[in-house]
Parts: structure tokens; sequence; C-alpha cells
């Protein structure tokens, strides 16, 4: 069966006309940070092939999924991750798979893995072996915490990587325990950092003519987020906490009539602008007109703002500060999101029909480019649905070979 | 000498506060002349005057070139030289025009009008430099119903919604905190300029990249955004739980404020933490016999690990689970983190050497999280002092000659010396520590940093 030219250029291979529209990658991620470092290549128009192991990336069974049915094609992270991509199977315990995933290796510029580092020779994805196949190849290897050091080989989930970051003592609230962030967000840093230093890695290759192995820790990734921790650590000895239980009202979530806001004195404007518009006298007085004052005075300014807070709902007090530049902001909601006239106009979702899983509205792009944004929207794909076509066109394989290979269970 | 990726390309840093500055030191350390452009008179929006708590200055001492001597400022702006202009003056505007003109990539994070006003927006830059690459960052981004809205990530983070996901059990809303969203903005700058630094050499075109950190928090959100979409579900408050997982939490160990986390996702990782905790009947309680009962009975399950760890050290009780399979790591402090043996191992930490005047010595900073096989990152120059840089960029990059620049320097337009600013009335750590805003003050941490310059007294 011949695919027409149409169809050629609308799958997600397709050339898109991106900003990376040259670049060719294998995604060999599992889960949430290869995959995510994958699909910001796809979004600036990378080509991009994820190669799943035959029961499929382990992303696809995590939840929570759409309709709340455990489905390997339902996975809402695996929905959002894999958009752009084209999906093949391939059993990398088997010789036979080893030699086609280094066949594949000699067609792509960047390779992006999230293996445990301990299993990389196992899988073919060793220094020697990559480079014997491509020299010219990046590969992008993404752990918990790096490929050395004495906790290269721990396990670890969202939640382990963000403790032993650092970042996890510094939020909640001091006087309860730590709290993580959620949704996976170690993973999602990760994931973009890993972009960002794979294209660094490509663009020395533009002059050097060699790839190489880019190595992302997960939890360093989140460590890099402690720019005021450390630097009091280091500065002063001093050590930073969590939010402190009582007096620290400013820059942090306080309760309003309908929800929660964060009222700021930061910005170019008076404090009084913030009084007046919270509509208390009290807050003008000269213990709070300074930042050095609203800090000693912490409790009382607390006090005074929960009573004015009760007045206001949380969306007209974020508009009517905002407009008078004071940099408010207000706790959203999923729905809120959604219907958020800004984010609308902006067109920063977009209507992605998944043939199993059915249709949603998915944040689109991180960016919004003068060139106009490339991200075209295919679905996240069907486990293996375009092995043929990739092993007939890339690997140019006959269709009697590719079911044998089938019927050995390698694809 | 490697030949670092970067090197060779110019980047004119227009940027202030925590995103796109931190962003521009990466470009740096990767090999690119970046050039931070200052005003001696506009330094209270950046960071080299501390915040409203003041500092950190070294040593917790401002002194007098307290401008020279802030923590953050540094990290932030390291690998960099300093340009000072006052771009409310013809001839300050008139040489950033020329120093832009010979720039790959400008960064800047002004509300739209700023740029606009000063005539440096992206069409007008491009008429200086046609294939320049330029960011703009905001918080909302250059159009849409919010664009003039001002934006710091401590009021953006809850407005792109984590605070419907992020919290103890049962809610309120929390935070991340940490200008979290401000990070996202960093990666995705670096993510971005890369992208089109590839885009420019295949195509010979510029492009402008219009960085909305609102757009980018909510794109870190997508996945609670979809269970909405797909299922209906506003939020989910779980503390440090999991939806599937358990035991998933936060243990108390030894010590004020020490905890440990703990993850088992399977029963035979289960069944190693029944061992190790030396109560291997454990593993046949029915109550926690599989994953779902284990949810189901998280209460009980998760006070019998709180009494195993709470007497156990936090590093001990992670060494002894991952020996046997199971995901446990401490939750570590910055202190704990500049004397963690993995990164010390990993050398994450750069040390960097200050100048002479400013008496702030060598200090340990944060690095990078990635490293490259084929060339190491050398240590960065310390931040620029205060336009340090001028008369090499006045003078050799632009060609301007000494009466030009006597000229700038008398009417103001350079400086090497802050003319907007008091002499900050910094919140002593001390004072810092009574209020809750610090926890504790290490009286040694120059000892375990082993810190050999001679504090400021």
């Amino acid at each position: 069966m011949n695919e027409t030219n149409q169809e050629k250029r609308e799958h997600p291979g397709a050339s898109s006309g991106g900003l990376l529209s040259n670049v060719r990658v294998l995604d060999l991620g599992q889960g949430v940070s290869g995959p995510f470092c994958a699909r910001l290549l796809a979004d600036q128009g990378a080509e991009v092939i994820k190669t799943e192991p035959l029961e499929g990336d382990l992303a696809r069974r995590m939840g929570p999924f759409a309709g709340d049915e455990a489905h390997s094609e339902k996975s809402i992270p695996f929905l959002y991750l894999n958009t752009n991509k084209r999906s093949i199977t391939l059993d990398l315990s088997t010789a036979r798979g080893r030699i086609l995933l280094h066949a594949l290796v000699r067609w792509a510029d960047v390779l992006v893995e999230n293996f445990e580092p301990k299993l990389r020779t196992s899988l073919g994805l060793d220094d020697e072996s990559l480079a014997a196949a491509n020299p010219r190849l990046v590969t992008t290897s993404i752990s918990n915490f790096g490929s050395t050091g004495p906790y290269s080989d721990w396990k670890a989930t969202d939640l382990i990587t963000s403790a032993i970051s650092g970042l996890m003592y510094h939020s909640g609230n001091a006087d309860r325990e730590p709290l993580r962030s959620a949704l996976s967000q170690s993973l999602y840093v990760a994931g973009i950092n890993a972009a960002a230093a794979t294209l660094v890695a490509i663009y020395r290759r533009l002059s050097t003519g060699k790839g190489g192995r880019v190595d992302v820790s997960v939890a360093e990734c989140m460590t890099a987020h402690l720019v005021q921790a450390s630097a009091s650590y280091a500065y002063t000895g001093g050590l930073r906490g969590r939010r402190p239980a009582h007096g620290a009202p400013l820059e942090e979530l306080m309760p309003c009539q309908d929800g929660h806001v964060v009222v700021s004195a930061q910005g170019s404007q008076p404090f009084n602008t913030v009084a007046d518009l919270i509509g208390l006298e009290e807050l003008k007085g000269p213990m709070f007109a300074s930042a050095e004052g609203r800090i000693v005075n912490g409790e009382a300014l607390e006090h005074l703002i929960l009573d004015g807070l009760a007045h206001w709902k949380k969306n007209e007090l974020f508009h009517a500060a905002n407009k008078q530049r004071l940099v408010f902001g207000q706790a959203q909601e999923p729905a809120e999101l959604y219907s958020c006239p800004h984010l609308n106009e902006r067109e920063f979702f977009a209507s992605v029909n998944h043939p199993v899983a059915g249709a949603a509205k998915y944040p689109r792009d991180l960016i919004r480019l003068s060139e106009g944004s490339f991200a075209t929207r295919h679905p996240a794909p069907i486990l293996g649905a375009h092995t043929t076509e990739v092993f007939r066109e890339i690997l140019a394989l006959s269709d009697a070979e590719i079911e044998q290979l089938r019927s050995l269970a390698v694809i | 000498m490697v030949n670092l990726p970067l090197k060779g390309l110019r980047v004119i840093d227009l940027s202030r506060v925590f995103a796109m500055p931190y962003a521009a030191a990466f470009l740096a350390d990767l090999g690119a002349e970046v050039i931070k452009v200052e005003g001696c008179a506009f330094l209270s929006a950046d960071t080299r005057l501390g915040g409203p708590f003041g500092g950190p200055w070294a040593d917790d001492a401002p002194g007098e070139l307290h401008y020279e001597r802030n923590g953050v400022f540094h990290v932030l702006n390291r690998g960099k030289r300093s340009l000072t202009l006052d771009l409310n003056q013809a001839a300050g505007l008139e040489t950033l025009k020329k120093l832009i003109a010979t720039a790959d990539i400008v960064i800047e994070n002004f509300t739209p009008r700023v740029m606009r006003k000063f005539g440096l927006d992206y069409p007008n830059l491009r008429a200086l430099r046609p294939d320049v690459i330029m960011v703009s960052n905001t918080g909302y981004g250059h159009s849409g119903p919010f664009s003039n809205y001002g934006a710091m990530a401590a009021s953006l983070e809850p407005t792109h919604g984590s605070g419907a996901f992020i919290g103890y059990e049962g809610g309120p809303p929390n935070k991340i905190s940490n200008s979290y969203t401000d990070f996202l903005a960093s990666w995705t700058a670096l993510y971005s300029v890369m992208a089109a630094l590839l885009y420019r050499t295949r195509t010979g075109k510029g492009l402008w990249i219009d960085l909305a950190m609102y757009q980018v928090g909510t794109a870190f959100m997508g996945e609670g955004l979809l269970d909405y979409a797909f299922n209906g579900r506003a939020n989910r408050w779980m503390g440090n739980r999991h939806d599937v997982h358990a035991p998933h939490n936060t243990y108390p160990c030894k010590g004020h404020d020490r905890w440990v986390t703990i993850a088992v996702t399977d029963d035979s990782e289960w069944r190693a933490l029944c061992a190790v905790i030396g109560n291997p009947e454990l593993a046949e309680d029915v109550r926690f016999i599989d994953g779902p009962s284990r949810l189901k009975h998280q209460d009980a399950l998760d006070a019998l690990i709180c009494q195993w760890t709470t007497p156990l050290d936090q590093y001990e009780v992670a060494h002894r689970l991952q020996a046997v399979g199971v995901a446990a790591g401490p939750v570590l402090d910055a202190r704990d983190l500049f004397t963690d043996p993995h990164l010390m191992a990993r050398k994450f930490f750069d040390h960097i050497e200050h100048s002479p005047e400013t008496e702030v010595g060598c200090r340990p900073q944060l690095g990078r999280p990635w490293s490259f096989s084929d060339f190491e990152v050398p240590t960065p120059s310390a931040g620029p002092r205060l336009g340090e840089a001028n008369n090499y960029v006045l003078r050799e990059l632009l060609g301007l000659g000494e009466a030009e620049i006597t000229t700038m320097t008398e009417q103001g337009v350079i400086g090497t010396t802050p003319t907007d600013a008091p002499v900050p009335i910094p919140v002593p750590v001390a004072e810092q520590l009574r209020l809750g805003r610090l926890v504790e003050l290490d009286p040694l941490y120059r000892q375990r940093l082993k810190l050999d310059s001679q504090p400021l007294k």
C-alpha cells in the first residue's frame, strides 16, 4: 500500500518548516523527562521517531487516564508528552533489535534516552557502540542524579529528586513538613534543560563535526533553582526555609472572598497604592511604609490584609491591582486557565483529536515567535503505528523483512 | 584551551532581576561574550542592591562597595562584562544602538512599552542588525489583554495554576515558591535561543522570541489541565502522597526539621523495605499486601514508617533503602547541598574568585545541571564590577575616542558607581532569623565552605 504525497506531508515526521526542521531525533525516552525533551525539539520542527519497547513507553501505564480508564492510548502524561512524534516498537534486549537501533542511529542527529545509567551498555547505548554507528550523533542522557557520582545508580521518583535537589526543603509551610511540587515538575525541568543542552551540542557540532554525550541530572536541574537559598548560605551562613507560619502576608497566597490571591508590594508603586486598593487606612501607617517595616511588622500587616481581602473577589482584585501596576496574582484552577481571555487571544490552546483518547485542548507551545509558531499538532502516536513506514522509508526494508521481524517479536 | 560552543557570539543583556540574567549567565558559561547593560541611576530594579531583605552581602556586611558584594547578583551574572549606560540620555541610547548593531543576541525583560519608547522593539532592532535574535521576556507576553500587566514569579506561580495541584492534603493551594516561574523562563530562554541560533545558521535569518512567563508556567501544568479537560478534575491536593503508590511520603528523622522521602512503587520494593525496617512480618500484613491495599491504609502505613525513621539520620535511611533498591532520599537544605558527597564528586559548584577590592574572596556558586563529553566548561569569571567593561566596549568595540568617553563620563552617561541608591538598610541576618525569614544561622559556614578570605568587619 503506497502513501500518497498528501498523506506524507501530513504525518508528524514531515518537514514542518520549523526552527529545527532539519534535526532528526530518536526518542528512546520513557516516562516524562526524555519524552518531554524530545517533544520540545518536535515543537520547533524536529523530526522525532519515538522508539518504544514492545509493551510501550512506561508513561502509557501512568495515570491519570482520559476517562479514568487505564488504557495504553489514554494516559494523560503520555498524550501530553508525545505530540508530533511517530512511534515504532523495537526490542532492545535482542541482538537484532540493537542492530536495527544502530541502523536508525546512522539516520539520526540526536538520540534522547533516560534509562538508568547502568543499563546503557546492555541496550546498545554505550559510547563505543553509538560512536561506531554514527560519530556525529548527539546522545542526550537524562538520569536522576547524572551518570557519575555516588548516587548515580540510586532509584528515584519525582519526590526523591525534588528532596535531594534541595528545592523541596524550601517549599510549603515552616510549621509543616517540606512539600513537594506536583505534576512531575523535576522531570519536566530536566526535560527542558536536556532540550537546551542538546541544541548546544548540535550547535557545537556545526564547527567540530563531532557529536558526543550530554549528561543531564534531574536533581541538579532543580538545585539550579536555588539561587537565593544557596547564595544566602554561601555569603552569610543564613539558611532559608519555608514560608513562616505567621507574619509573611506579602508575595504569598492569602485567602480572599472566593479563593486565594497574592498581594505584592514589589514593583514601582509605593505601598500606599496597595493600601488604597485594599481599602484600609491603617495600612498607610508609617510602620508599613518601608520594605523593612513590612517585614518587621509582618504579623500586624497580615491581620490587616486578611481583613481587607475578605471584601475582595480574586479575579476582580487581580485586574484592579494590575491596572494600577501592582503585581498581584491569583490562584487559578484549570477551568479558569482554559477560559482565560488572555491565553485564548494568544491562541495558547490547540485542539488535538486523538483517535482513541478523544479530543481536548492542549497547551500548544512555550513561546511565540516572530516567524509564527511551527508547532503543528499531531496527537501522540498509537503504539507502533509508524513501525512499517519508518523501516520502509529510513532503513529501506522490504515488507517481507518487516514481517519477519514482527514474527520474531523484535518489532 | 577548548573552544566553547558559543565562542564568537555577542549577547547584549538588558535584563534585570532573575529569569533573563540567569539565562544569559548560562550563555556566558558556554562561551558567548555577554555584555550586561546597567544604568548607574537605575540599579534598584536589579539585584546588585539586594531585595527587600537586603543582600545577601558577603558575611552580612554591605560595606562601601555593597553593590559589588551581593551573592544573588553574583550567581545570576557570572561570566559577564558590565557596561553602564544611561538610556534616558541620547548619547546612552545611541551607544546602545551601535552596540546592538554588532550583537548576535539581545535579551530584555522590560514591560512592552519600555522597549517601544526607546525605539528598541524588534522591528527597530532588526533595522540595526537584520539577523539579530531577540528575546523579550514579560509576565504575560506582548499581545493579549494582560500584556501591560507587570509580573513577578511569586504572583505568577499560582496565576498559572500551580496552586490547584500543590498543597497539603485537603488544601488550601500552596506554592513551590523560590521564584519557580522565573527559572522556567530561564530554561525556556536558553532552549529557544539555541533553536533560534540553529535556525539562523541554516537560513541567515534572525528571530524575535516573545517569552511570556504565564504561558510557560501554564504549559508546565499541562498534565493537570488535561486531567480537567478529559475528566473534569479541578485540583489534586495530596501533600507528598501519590495517587497510586504507597508508601510515598516525607518522614521525620533525627534532628530539627530533618526529613527523608521514600517512594515504594511495587510489591518487591515493599518487601525490601519491610526487611530493612527489621519487620519482615509486615510484608505479610494483609493491610499492606499490594498497592491498592497500601494506598487504602496509608495513614497506618505512614505511622509505622515514621516510627522507624524518627530516631535515624536522614542520610542513613536513604542509604539503607537505596542499598536494597528502594527509592529514598534526604530532604536537603542549602548547607547540605554544599557538603553533599555526590555534588562534590560531580564538581557541581563553581568556586569563583572575586576581585580583591570587593573583599568577597572565593565563594562556591551553583554550576550547570548538564555537562558534555567532549568539552568542559571552565570556571566562569566573577559577576562583573559595575561598568568594568566601559572602556573595552566604547573604545575597542565601538572605536570611540578619549574625548567622547570623557564627555560621556562627565555627563553621567557612563560611570562606575551607583547614583540612584542610598546605602541599603539591611535587615541583619540575626533579625531575619527572629522573624522566621531564616531558619538558622550557621556560625561555622566559613569553615564548612573552606572560605579562606578575611570577612569584612
